[in-house]
């Protein structure tokens, strides 16, 4: 391989990282609402094409390895790769996470507790990681530190709506003798927690995304 | 800290605050004090062995080196990389004075070992080369049995005598030799793969044997610094590694100086990489893992990801 076939191939990761960040991310988009809407079908969907994903991340990791073994990058094209090599996964498990919130709505065809606004927290989990790709896209320092910044907003969000479900759960009056209606209630509640739980999870891979984003533009390891 | 390496500190202070919008290299129009700022970037640990100041050589007209100052730490490696022609095997050989032995260069500045100037008159080069031993790229070893190459030096300089007109005058270093051959080979590891074969003519050996041995040879008068140039580039892998190996054993006793092409090497086995570039420049000297991981200068970092002219 030349170096131009080697630069070029640095391109070519970038386009392909950025790639599998845009379908996870449409997946994560449509998890959302499926679980927002109760569609059964869109949930479905998500849940049974994450074989799709995986396939690209074991491609890329791949590629990457061959570039460490081939190529022995150093200096910017050194932390270009060794990021790009840690982003993977973590888009990755974005994927799983899409898949998990999708399973929430395939166990359930129901919404409860109207008042904790899932929305607004997937909303923001997936803001942060659509910005911590575009700052992967545009060597952007700056909106790496904003991210990891963001992040205690969705923690509190996302500490809020936990508290709130089980205070309600403390406080709802349920009749003992109706088995049904306590293992259903137990069920929504783990669940809603479950899935607070990943959105808080995918803004912690956003926030990872960010700091190995910062420490191939700026080879700072900060928030590594 | 003198206050010369004051000033440094402050200079770098002054260049890492500014280094995300003033740009450290330009293709042109750059300046000595440019150069400086990037040297002094290096976190100094340790006592200096050997430190050159402002160093200039010329061969004839040509500016071979210029303006060189750096300092080696003890019981290190440092590796000097660059293009061909940049330098960096000049700079090496002013170190131990091999450029007297060339008509045409003129050295211009200074080369300290332990404090004390390599460049004055009256220096004992014999002296001087004992204390700073020298390695080649090809191995060179005498046409002489393994034994003979190790003992060649200590007995040219009267450290060890031996046969008839030793003896005849009461003096026997046999066993002296015998255990001087023997350490410098283990310390060269080659002691294991030559120790029942003493007498053999050592062009006999392989190449990586044989590098192995003049780096025995070296140790033999008992060197403080071992300038190695390019000690690998003529040897397979596995000879490579031992090589490599053998010089980080080393390290922890003398002061190594490499000179290599080999990037990877560099990398692999050196505590601080010097980078010289065309024009006789060291361009930064920094610590290998910042050199290799986020080197300050874009002529540096265009170097050794390959991103040429």
């Amino acid at each position: 391989m030349t170096r131009d076939d080697f630069q070029q191939s640095l391109a070519n990761l970038r386009t392909d990282v950025l790639e599998m960040s845009d379908c996870v991310t449409d997946r994560l988009e449509r998890a959302l609402t499926a679980l927002e809407t109760v569609d059964e079908e869109a949930a479905r969907d998500v849940a049974t094409a994450d074989d799709a994903i995986d396939r690209r991340y074991l491609d890329l990791e791949s590629t990457c390895i061959q570039l460490f073994a081939r190529q022995q990058p150093v200096a910017t094209d050194l932390r270009f790769v060794a990021s790009s090599f840690k982003i993977l996964t973590d888009l990755e498990r974005v994927g799983d996470l899409a898949v998990n919130l999708a399973q929430y709505t395939l166990a359930a065809d129901r919404k409860r507790f109207e008042e904790v606004d899932l929305s607004a927290i997937g909303t923001l989990a997936l803001e942060m990681l659509d910005d911590a790709m575009t700052a992967y896209r545009t060597d952007d320092a700056a909106l790496c530190r904003d991210i990891a910044d963001r992040d205690d907003e969705l923690d509190t969000l996302c500490q809020r709506a936990s508290e709130r479900v089980v205070r309600d759960l403390i406080e709802r009056e349920v009749d003992n003798g109706d088995t049904w209606a306590v293992e259903e209630l137990m069920d929504d509640v783990s669940r809603l927690l479950l899935i607070v739980r990943d959105l808080e999870r995918v803004g912690d891979h956003a926030v990872n995304i960010a700091a190995r984003t910062l420490y191939m533009v700026e080879s700072d390891p900060a928030l590594v | 800290m003198s206050d010369s390496q004051q000033t440094h500190s402050q200079t770098q202070t002054r260049t890492s605050t500014t280094d995300s919008d003033q740009p450290l290299e330009t293709t042109s129009g750059e300046t000595v004090e440019e150069t400086k700022d990037e040297w002094v970037e290096y976190d100094f640990r340790g006592e200096a062995k050997m430190v050159a100041e402002d160093l200039d050589v010329y061969y004839g007209d040509d500016h071979a080196l210029k303006s060189v100052s750096m300092e080696i730490p003890e019981k290190s490696v440092t590796a000097l990389i660059g293009p061909s022609g940049c330098g960096k095997s000049t700079y090496l050989r002013c170190l131990n004075r091999m450029n007297d032995r060339i008509n045409a260069a003129r050295v211009d500045g200074s080369v300290q070992l332990d404090g004390n100037e390599i460049y004055q008159d009256g220096i004992n080069l014999v002296e001087l080369r004992k204390r700073v031993g020298m390695v080649f790229q090809s191995p060179n070893p005498f046409p002489k049995s393994i034994r003979d190459n190790i003992a060649y030096g200590p007995r040219k300089h009267g450290d060890i005598e031996t046969g008839l007109l030793a003896r005849m005058l009461g003096r026997d270093d046999s066993n002296e030799e015998r255990e001087l051959v023997e350490r410098s080979l283990k310390q060269a590891a080659l002691w294991g793969e030559v120790h029942d074969r003493l007498d053999d003519n050592a062009l006999g050996l392989s190449g990586g044997q044989q590098q192995r041995l003049c780096i025995a040879r070296c140790l033999s008068v008992g060197p403080e610094v071992i300038l190695m140039d390019e000690p690998a580039s003529a040897l397979d892998p596995i000879a490579t590694a031992k090589i490599e190996d053998l010089i980080d054993d080393l390290s922890e006793e003398y002061t190594v100086v490499i000179v290599t092409h080999n990037m990877q090497q560099a990398a692999r086995i050196s505590d601080q990489t010097a980078v010289f570039l065309t024009g006789g420049k060291l361009v930064e000297y920094a610590d290998t893992d910042q050199i290799f991981e986020n080197p300050r200068s874009q002529r540096v970092e265009d170097y050794i990801t390959g991103k040429f002219g």
